[in-house]
C-alpha cells in the first residue's frame, strides 16, 4: 500500500515474435481518413494522432565514429477546432556538449491534407512555416507551423534528430494528451551496444528483436568508399490504441504515468577493446557517477575547511559536543553561509572550493560542502542522489535519472538526510520536491543503497481555540496554532519577507472572513522550534440564530466543506507529499439563556492500512463544550486503488464537520 | 547568534581591505519610513533618454537598490531586451553588502542572454540580456547601469517613477534631450499625492525628480497601476521605426502614415480568391451580412499563430500568404479578412487597441504609437461591427471582455480616429437560471437547471461547450461547490451565435444535501446560485476601487420538499440596495407543498472611492450570507 513503488508501471519489454508492424507511409491519406468527423473509440478527443512511427539507426563516421539517426514520422487527423493546436509540432534539441558536435533536427515532408467536395488537396510546408530558436545555452529547438489546415484536415510530417550522444535516445512517447492509433518504435543497433529499453505507463506494448548481419559505407581518411560490416540487433516495439491522457489533481509527475519508451546503454564492447560498462545495476550507476571527476574528485577537491570548522565548534564553548550537536552546528553554518544559485545536478560545476570563498554554488557544490564538514568533524557521511518530482521517479537503475544530491548521515544506527540548498530547511526536513519516493546512498567503495525519503509520522499541526458565543450570535476568543517539521517548513517557505498586515489579510479571509487582532507570531527564522501563530479573533459570520435555535460548526471557521477529490474514477495514484497529522482542541462556552439542546455524534473512521484515520470527540458540560478534532493521513502516495475509499473517507470528514451544535433559549 | 556575529565582523574585515566602499549605500542611511511595507528600496533610478536625430536614440539607467529581502529580487530588474534595431552598448552591476563594502562586479559576459520568446510564440526575433545573480546575504545593493541604442524612435520609453508594490523610492529622475525640430511631446498623469519636482520643462530639455515615495501596496479590487501611480508618457512628432520615417501631430496624421507607409500593398489577393469570395456573398446586398458569411469563411479556414517578425511586429503579413497558408497572427488575420471584404465590396479598418480583460484604453490625448492588438472595425450606419480575428469561436462582431468598452484607434486610408468599442451594460451581462430541484427523506437531491449567459457572462460560458468531458465536470463541480456529493448526470448546451447567448441544460443529482439530525433536516434553498466570490477585508486601504464590468443574475427554482417532513422554518424575504447593486429574494410557499425560491443580484460597474470599499465588502458579505440561508424541515 505504502510501497514507494506505487503506481509505477514499468517493464523491461518482453520480447515476443510474430507480431505484425502495420504498413503505413507518408503520402498516402484515404479518403476515409479525411471524411472521418469524429475519433472512432473517444468522440471527444480533438484530435489523434493516426501513427506515428519512430526509428533509431547508427551511421558511422570515420573521424567521429557512430553517431544516431532518431528518426519520426507522424500523421495527425484534426477532428475539431481545439484540435488545430496540433498543426504546430517543436522538438527540442541539445546544443550544451563540451566534446560532441550540437544535435540537429531537420524537418521533411511535412503535407496539410483537405478534402474539397471529393478531391483530395495537398499543401507542402514550405521553409516559411520552419522555425529553429535558441532557448538557452544548452538547448534548441526546432518548430514548424503546418499551412492551411482546418477541421478535418489530416497533417503528416517526418523529422530527423541527429546525435553524436548515443548514452541515451531521446525518450520515444507513446501516449499524448490526444489518442494514438498505432504507434511503433524501431531500433537497429550495432553489436557493439548494449542498450536496455524500459517502458513506462499503463499501455501494452509489444516487442520483437532480431539478430542479422547488416554493413554500411563511409569514407576513409583517404575520402575513399570502405563498408563496415557487423551483426546489428534490431527491434520494433509497437502499441495501439492509446488512449488520451487525462489530468488529475494530487498527482506528483504525469509523466511517470505516461506510456514511452527509453533505451539506456549498458556497456559497449568493441572488438579490440575492453567491455565497457555503463549502467547495469545501481552498483554500476553509482560507480559510474562517482567516477566522474566533477563527483568523486570534485567531493575529494582540495579545500581548507578546517579552519572555519574549529572556529565554528569552539564558539560552542563546550569540550564534548555530542555527534548530533556537531551536526546541528555544521548544517546551520553551511546552510547560512551558502547560497543556492538554482542550478541542480550531482555535478559541481565550478568546484566547491570557489563556491565556498563566493558563497554560492548549486546543489551539489553546497551539499559537497557540508559533506565535507561533517566528515572532517567524524561524522559518518555519504551522498544521497535523488530525483526531483518534476524529474521523474528513479525506478530502474539508469544513469539520467538523478538530478540532485543530499547528504546522509548515519548517528547511532539512524540516518538523517540533510539539504543545505535551502535556507528553511532542517535534519530530514528537505524541499518539497525532493520527497520522490527513494533516493539512493553512494559510498566511495562503489557500494550503494536505496533511502526511503518519503518522510515519517509525526503530528504537526495543532491548533487550540477558546471561545465564547453571546446572545447575538457574535463568536469572540483566542487561538493558537502550532506547526512543526513540514507545515513549519512550507509557512517558512510561503511567507518569506513576511509582510504581517498582508498576510492577516490573507489569512483572515481564508478564515471565513473573521476578524483578527493582537496577532503574534513565534519562531519565524528559530527553524529548531515550531511556528506558533497566536491572535484574538471576533466573528459574526459563524453562528446561525433561527428561530430561536443556535446552529454552529463544531469546528467554527475551521470547517473544510470541499472535498479535494471530486472524479468519480482515477487510475493514477495519489500523491500527498508528506503524511498530514493535524488536531484541533477547541472550548465553547455558550451564552446565558441557551442551553444545549444537541451535538453531533462523536466518531472514529479509520480506513484500510492506517491510511486515513479521523477522531471526533464532543463533551457538552453546562456552558462549556468541549471539542477535539483529529485528522490523519499517514501516507505520502496512495495507490489509485484506494481512490474510492479515500473520497468517502474525505466526505465523512467533511459531514462531520458540517453537523451542527444546536443551542435553544431558555 | 554568538557564532555569527563573530564571523560576520571577521568576513567585513577581509573584504575592507580587498574592495572598494561606497559608504552612501550603506543601508543605516535609509529612512525609517521608507522601510515600512517595503522589500527594496531604489535608491536611486536615474534614466538619461538622448534623441540625438529622428534615427537615434540612446537610453542610459543607472539604477541603485537596496534589497531587504528575497521578495524584493525583482525590484533590480536588471534585464534589456534587443533585437535588429536596438543594442545593448553597455551594461554592467556592482554588488554592495548593507554597509557599502563592495561584494562583487557582473561584467556583460556574466549577464545572460536569451530568446524573448514565450512558449505562447512560435518565432520572434527578440533576446534579452539580465543579470544572473545569487544574492549571499540580506540586506544587499545592487548599482546596475546599462545603455542601449535604438532607432526605433516611435517608442520611447514611458517613465515610472515607481514601478513596483512593497518597494518605495529614495529617490527617481529622468532627464530627456531632444533636437528641437523632432516635436518632442510628453504628457503627465496622476502627480497629486507624490512628491515629484519638474526640473526642466523646455522643448529640447525635460527632467523630472521624485523623492521620498513610501511602499504602495497591493490591495484587491485597484485599478491598475498606471491609473494610481504617477507616470509620463512621451513622443516625437517625427519618428522612425524599423527603417520608416513617420511623422505625425494628429490622429488623422498618425492613421494616415500607417496607413500608407505599414498597410499599404497588404491586401493583394489572387483573383482565384476574390471571385471564390464574390460566389460565397452571391447576391447579397447588405454589407454586414456579406461580412458575416466573410467572417465565417475566415474562422473556418484560418487559425492564430504568434509569429512576430517584420517591422517591430508592426506589419501585418501580406494576405495572400496568409489565404495560401491558414494561419496568421492577430494582425495578419485582421488584415486578410479587410482584404476578403475589399474583394466584396465590403469597406473595413484595421484597428489598433489594447487587448486585455482589463479595459484599457488608448490614450486619446497623446499622438503616439500605443496598443498590442488589432481587430478590424466594419462601418455599421453611424456606428461599427468590431471582428475579433483570431477567434474561430466568437459570435460575428461580439467583443466579450477581451476589447470590449475602451478607447481605440481605427486606421481609415484618409486618416486616424479615435472611437470607443460596445460597450455591454450591466443589466445585459445576465445569468438567467431556472429549474427544480427535489429532496428525498433522505435528503437527497435530484435536479435539472437551465442557465442561460448573454452579454459579458456569455464570454465565460462559450467555451465550456468545447471543453472534454472530464474538464465539463470539473467546471460543474466547482461552479455548484457548495453542493457535496455533486453528481453530473447530465449536459447539453446551445450557443446561439446570432443572438450571443448560451444555453446549458443539466442534470445533477447528491446525496445527503439535506443534513438529517434529530428527526430534523437542514439545508439551504438556494442550491444553485450562491455568490462565492470574498472581499477581503483591508486595512488602511488607499487605493480607489473598481469594478470593471457588472451583471445581472435572475434565478428561478422550484423546491419539491419530501412529503415525509413540514417545513419548520423558512427564511425571510430579503432585499438590499446600495450604490454597488441590488439583491432580492423571494421565498413563495405553493399549495402542493413546494416552494418557489426567486432571487435577483445585480452589480453596478463603476469605480469607487478607497473609503467605500468596506461598505462594498459589507454588501458581498450580507448576499453570501442570505445565500446561505438555512431552512430547517421537521419529520411528520
Amino acid at each position: 500500500m505504502k510501497d514507494v513503488r506505487i503506481g509505477i508501471v514499468l517493464f523491461l519489454l518482453l520480447f515476443m515474435s510474430e507480431i505484425s508492424a502495420q504498413k503505413f507511409e507518408l503520402g498516402k491519406v484515404s479518403l476515409e481518413e479525411l471524411q472521418e468527423k469524429l475519433h472512432p473509440i473517444d468522440s471527444s478527443a480533438a484530435a489523434a494522432i493516426v501513427y506515428k512511427a519512430g526509428k533509431t539507426i547508427f551511421k558511422y563516421d570515420y573521424e567521429k565514429g557512430f553517431y544516431a539517426l532518431h528518426e519520426c514520422q507522424i500523421r495527425i487527423k484534426i477532428y475539431k477546432k481545439e484540435g488545430l493546436s496540433w498543426a504546430n509540432f517543436e522538438v527540442p534539441y541539445y546544443v550544451g556538449y563540451e566534446s560532441m558536435s550540437d544535435d540537429v533536427v531537420k524537418f521533411s515532408n511535412a503535407v496539410t491534407y483537405n478534402l474539397e467536395g471529393t478531391e483530395i488537396v495537398k499543401t507542402k510546408l514550405n521553409s516559411e512555416g520552419s522555425f529553429k530558436k535558441n532557448v538557452n545555452e544548452y538547448w534548441n529547438e526546432a518548430s514548424i507551423t503546418m499551412p492551411n489546415v482546418k477541421v478535418g484536415s489530416v497533417i503528416e510530417f517526418k523529422y530527423i534528430l541527429k546525435s553524436e550522444n548515443v548514452v541515451t535516445f531521446p525518450a520515444f512517447n507513446m501516449q499524448y494528451s490526444i489518442p494514438v492509433n498505432y504507434c511503433e518504435y524501431k531500433t537497429e543497433i550495432p553489436e557493439f551496444y548494449i542498450y536496455k529499453p524500459v517502458a513506462t505507463g499503463f499501455v501494452k506494448v509489444n516487442t520483437e528483436q532480431k539478430y542479422e548481419d547488416a554493413f554500411q559505407g563511409y569514407d576513409n581518411q583517404y575520402r575513399n568508399s570502405s563498408t563496415l560490416k557487423y551483426k546489428q540487433i534490431s527491434s520494433i516495439h509497437t502499441a495501439e490504441s492509446i488512449p488520451a491522457l487525462k489530468e488529475e489533481n494530487y498527482i506528483d509527475n504525469v509523466r511517470n504515468y505516461t506510456s514511452s519508451i527509453k533505451y539506456e546503454l549498458e556497456r559497449t564492447r568493441f572488438p579490440d577493446q575492453k567491455v565497457k560498462d555503463y549502467s547495469i545495476t545501481w552498483e554500476g550507476v553509482a560507480k559510474t557517477i562517482f567516477d566522474n571527476k566533477d563527483f568523486g574528485q570534485a567531493l575529494d577537491a582540495d579545500i581548507d575547511l578546517v579552519t572555519d570548522l574549529r572556529f565554528i565548534l569552539e564558539a560552542q564553548h563546550k569540550t564534548d559536543l555530542s555527534q548530533l550537536e556537531k551536526l546541528d552546528v555544521i548544517f546551520k553554518f553551511v546552510q547560512q553561509k551558502m547560497n543556492w544559485n538554482n542550478h541542480y545536478g550531482y555535478y559541481v560545476d565550478k568546484g566547491i572550493k570557489k563556491a565556498y570563498v563566493e558563497k554560492t554554488g548549486n546543489t551539489a557544490e553546497i551539499n559537497f560542502i557540508l559533506i565535507r564538514m561533517l566528515k572532517l568533524a567524524g561524522i559518518s557521511v555519504n551522498p544521497v542522489l535523488l530525483s526531483t518530482i518534476e524529474h521523474g521517479v528513479p525506478v530502474f537503475p539508469n544513469r539520467t535519472i538523478f538530478n540532485y544530491v543530499i547528504a546522509g548521515v548515519e548517528i547511532d544506527g539512524k540516518q538523517i538526510l540533510l539539504d543545505a540548498t535551502n535556507k528553511q530547511t532542517t535534519p530530514n526536513v528537505m524541499p518539497l520536491n525532493t520527497l520522490n519516493r527513494f533516493g539512493r546512498l553512494i559510498r566511495k567503495d562503489g557500494t550503494s543503497e536505496e533511502v526511503n525519503l518519503m518522510p515519517k509520522t509525526t503530528l504537526n499541526e495543532n491548533t487550540v481555540l477558546y471561545v465564547s458565543v453571546d446572545e447575538h450570535g457574535k463568536i469572540a476568543g483566542k487561538c493558537r496554532i502550532q506547526k512543526s517539521d513540514y507545515p513549519a517548513f512550507s509557512f517558512r517557505e510561503n511567507n518569506k519577507g513576511f509582510n504581517k498586515e498582508s498576510y492577516l489579510e490573507k489569512l483572515e479571509n481564508s478564515l471565513n472572513g473573521i476578524q483578527i487582532s493582537d496577532y503574534k507570531i513565534e519562531n519565524v527564522a528559530n527553524l529548531d522550534k515550531p511556528i506558533i501563530e497566536s491572535f484574538t479573533f471576533v466573528t459574526g459570520n459563524h453562528c446561525e440564530i433561527i428561530g430561536g435555535k443556535m446552529f454552529i460548526n463544531p469546528k467554527l471557521f475551521f470547517t473544510n466543506s470541499r472535498n479535494p477529490f471530486v472524479k468519480e474514477e482515477r487510475q493514477m495514484p495519489i500523491y500527498f507529499g508528506y503524511p498530514k497529522q493535524k488536531k484541533y482542541q477547541i472550548t465553547i462556552n455558550i451564552p446565558e439563556g441557551y442551553l444545549v439542546e444537541s451535538v453531533p455524534k462523536p466518531i472514529k473512521i479509520a480506513t484500510g492500512e492506517n491510511v486515513g484515520l479521523f477522531i471526533f470527540n464532543i463533551l457538552p458540560e453546562g456552558k462549556i463544550i468541549q471539542i477535539s478534532f483529529t485528522e490523519e493521513i499517514n501516507a505520502s502516495l496512495v495507490s489509485s486503488d484506494f481512490y474510492e475509499v479515500l473520497k468517502d473517507f474525505f466526505q465523512q470528514m467533511i459531514d462531520k464537520q458540517n453537523e451542527k451544535i444546536v443551542l435553544i433559549k431558555v | 547568534m554568538k557564532i555569527r556575529i563573530l564571523l560576520l565582523t571577521v568576513f567585513v574585515g577581509i573584504t575592507f581591505s580587498l574592495k572598494a566602499q561606497k559608504n552612501e549605500y550603506s543601508i543605516l542611511l535609509i529612512s525609517d519610513s521608507l522601510k515600512v511595507n517595503a522589500n527594496a528600496v531604489v535608491r536611486l533610478n536615474q534614466i538619461d533618454i538622448v534623441i540625438s536625430s529622428q534615427r537615434n536614440m540612446t537610453i542610459s539607467t543607472k539604477r541603485v537598490i537596496t534589497v531587504l529581502n528575497e521578495k524584493g529580487l525583482s525590484a533590480i530588474d536588471a534585464v534589456e531586451n534587443y533585437n535588429k534595431k536596438t543594442t545593448v552598448k553597455d551594461i554592467e552591476a556592482y554588488v554592495y553588502d548593507g554597509l557599502g563594502n563592495e561584494v562583487r562586479k557582473i561584467k556583460r559576459k556574466d549577464f545572460k542572454d536569451q530568446s524573448a520568446v514565450g512558449s505562447s510564440t512560435l518565432f520572434s526575433d527578440s533576446r534579452y540580456v539580465y543579470l544572473d545573480y545569487t544574492p549571499t546575504q540580506y540586506p544587499f545593493t545592487v548599482v546596475y547601469e546599462s545603455k542601449l541604442e535604438t532607432s526605433n524612435t516611435a517608442f520611447i520609453p514611458q517613465w515610472y517613477p515607481v514601478s513596483n508594490f512593497f518597494v518605495s523610492v529614495e529617490k527617481s529622475v529622468l532627464n530627456v534631450d531632444c533636437p528641437v525640430n523632432l516635436g518632442f511631446k510628453k504628457m503627465e498623469f496622476n502627480f497629486e499625492n507624490f512628491n515629484i519636482q519638474k526640473i526642466n520643462d523646455t522643448p529640447t530639455q525635460l527632467s523630472y525628480t521624485a523623492s521620498n515615495i513610501l511602499a504602495q501596496k497591493q490591495e484587491d479590487y485597484s485599478p491598475v497601476f498606471s491609473f494610481v501611480l504617477p507616470k509620463v508618457m512621451m513622443a516625437l512628432e517625427l519618428f522612425h521605426l524599423e527603417d520608416v520615417d513617420g511623422s505625425a501631430k494628429t490622429w488623422k496624421e498618425f492613421g494616415q502614415w500607417y496607413s500608407d507607409e505599414i498597410l499599404s500593398g497588404t491586401t493583394v489577393l489572387s483573383e482565384e480568391t476574390k471571385a471564390k469570395m464574390r460566389t460565397l456573398v452571391g447576391e447579397e446586398k447588405d454589407p454586414i451580412i456579406k461580412a458575416k458569411l466573410i467572417y465565417n469563411y475566415v474562422q473556418q479556414k484560418s487559425r492564430y499563430v504568434s509569429i512576430q517578425v517584420g517591422i517591430g511586429g508592426w506589419k501585418p503579413m501580406y494576405a495572400n500568404d496568409v489565404d495560401r497558408l491558414g494561419y496568421g497572427d492577430c494582425k495578419a488575420l485582421t488584415n486578410y479578412t479587410k482584404a476578403l471584404l475589399e474583394a466584396v465590396g465590403v469597406p473595413s479598418y484595421n484597428t489598433i487597441l489594447y487587448g486585455d480583460s482589463y479595459k484599457k484604453d488608448i490614450e486619446s490625448e497623446f499622438v503616439s504609437m500605443q496598443g498590442n492588438h488589432m481587430i478590424l472595425a466594419i462601418p455599421n450606419g453611424n456606428k461599427y461591427t468590431w471582428l475579433e480575428c483570431t477567434s474561430q469561436d466568437d459570435p460575428f462582431g461580439y467583443q466579450g471582455t477581451f476589447t470590449d468598452d475602451r478607447n481605440v484607434l481605427v486606421i481609415k486610408p484618409e486618416g486616424g480616429e479615435i472611437v470607443r468599442t460596445k460597450l455591454y451594460e450591466d443589466r445585459d451581462n445576465t445569468q438567467l437560471s431556472s429549474g427544480t430541484y427535489s429532496l428525498s427523506k433522505e435528503g437527497d437531491l435530484l435536479g435539472e437547471i437551465t442557465i442561460i449567459s448573454e452579454g459579458s457572462q456569455y464570454n465565460q460560458k462559450a467555451m465550456l461547450e468545447n471543453l472534454q468531458p472530464t474538464e465539463k465536470e470539473a467546471h460543474y463541480k466547482k461552479y455548484w461547490s457548495n453542493i457535496s456529493n455533486l453528481k453530473i448526470n447530465k449536459t447539453a448546451f446551445s450557443n446561439d451565435k446570432e443572438n450571443v447567448r448560451l444555453t446549458e441544460r443539466t442534470e445533477i443529482s447528491a446525496v445527503n444535501y439535506g443534513n438529517i439530525s434529530g428527526g430534523k433536516m437542514m439545508f439551504a434553498l438556494n442550491a444553485y446560485n450562491q455568490y462565492t466570490g470574498t472581499v477581503k477585508r483591508i486595512r488602511n486601504r488607499k487605493n480607489p476601487f473598481e469594478i470593471q464590468r457588472g451583471f445581472t443574475d435572475v434565478d428561478e427554482i422550484t423546491i419539491v420538499l419530501p412529503h415525509e417532513f413540514a417545513i419548520e422554518f423558512l427564511p425571510n424575504n430579503y432585499e438590499l440596495k446600495s450604490k454597488f447593486g441590488a439583491y432580492k429574494t423571494e421565498f413563495i410557499k405553493k399549495d402542493n407543498g413546494s416552494i418557489l425560491y426567486k432571487r435577483s443580484l445585480f452589480i453596478n460597474k463603476g469605480m469607487y472611492s478607497n473609503t467605500e470599499y468596506d461598505e462594498y465588502r459589507v454588501f458581498i458579505e450580507q448576499v453570501s450570507r442570505n445565500d446561505n440561508a438555512k431552512t430547517i424541515l421537521t419529520k411528520i
